[in-house]
């Protein structure tokens, strides 16, 4: 039983510390530290210790979420280097068109950095999609290319022929999803850091 | 409750908090679980226990209290919190003004009920 307990309590101090993300590292380990002593004074206040009184604890303590919004509330907490992460958005979306690779790389460097966005937020915004808009540029440009470049050989069949219509439309929403996917990934990034800017 | 009512009783809530917690202080020093059990046993103050470690930090960064590692009888020490001089002279700043604000309320909100 205590291990399940245990579980519920690690989990909650974990949710606890990811909405903390962005306060100043202090900040956050008061508040974490309170907390947790808040729970193991409850525990050991606790008549009999079972799953359910402890879902009971950490339901009166409160979603961490609510309590997160209220310390940045109360304290007024503005993340810092909040212009970077303008620089970081903006270079995951496009860095990789302005100056191919590297630019895409910086974004996702300025990123990982940034005190903004949790752990999740900052995989979601590497992983869709790497490279940002300069990957589905580059796969059209390629493809194109590719179908120019069998023109040219004096083979058009080949490339048009070789492409039924299902095929082409398969094509042409992967393409779609993937001009989208980055832009939706980076709205969403934007939305969570404002979320975590509340002035004092 | 209209929308714009829940929203204002919230803020009333927000704002009256702290005096609340200044209070609870003001005539002995409590560790924290001890201070958020005392408000959140009293209905209608506070949503969560949580949300009140936020304010403890605000008012110990505003110095209007402070807070000690103390023995406890059995288990780990625990933080107990304490009026400083400036929160004391806060909480007796806002109890003059809330009578006058809460009679002056009452004058009105309660005359049409008798």
């Amino acid at each position: 039983m205590s291990s399940t307990a245990d579980k519920l309590i690690d989990d909650y101090l974990k949710r606890l510390n990811r909405e903390l993300a962005g306060f100043p590292r202090a900040r956050r380990r008061e508040l974490v530290d309170e907390i947790s002593e808040h729970i193991a004074e409850a525990r050991a206040d606790l008549e009999s210790e079972n799953e359910a009184a402890i879902r009971t604890l950490l339901d009166r303590l409160g979603d961490p979420e609510d309590i997160a919004a209220e310390a940045r509330e109360r304290l007024g907490i503005r993340p810092k280097g909040s212009g970077w992460d303008v620089v970081a958005l903006i270079m995951l979306l496009v860095g990789g068109v302005i100056l191919p690779v590297i630019g895409w790389i910086i974004g996702v460097v300025l990123l990982w950095v940034s005190e903004t966005w949790t752990t999740r937020e900052k995989l979601v915004g590497t992983l869709v999609v790497p490279g940002g808009l300069a990957l589905p540029i580059f796969i059209g440009l390629t493809a194109t290319s590719s179908e120019l470049c069998s023109s040219y050989n004096g083979q058009p069949e080949v490339c048009e022929g070789g492409r039924s219509l299902a095929a082409s439309i398969l094509v042409i929403s992967g393409m779609i999803v993937l001009f989208l996917a980055p832009i939706v990934t980076t709205a969403f990034l934007a939305r969570r850091r404002s979320r975590a800017i509340v002035l004092a | 409750m209209v929308a714009s009512q829940d929203a204002l009783l919230a803020q009333m809530r927000r704002g009256t908090l702290q005096y609340c917690v200044l209070s609870l202080l003001a005539d002995e020093e409590r560790y924290g679980f001890d201070l958020v059990r005392g408000l959140a046993e009293t209905d209608g103050m506070v949503t969560s226990e949580g949300t009140i470690y936020p304010l403890l930090s605000r008012l110990r960064r505003d110095g209007l209290v402070e807070s000690t590692w103390q023995e406890s009888p059995a288990g780990p020490p625990r933080r107990y919190y304490r009026l400083t001089d400036t929160g004391r002279a806060a909480l007796e700043g806002f109890r003059l003004e809330w009578r006058r604000f809460r009679d002056a309320v009452d004058h009105f909100v309660e005359r049409t009920e008798t």
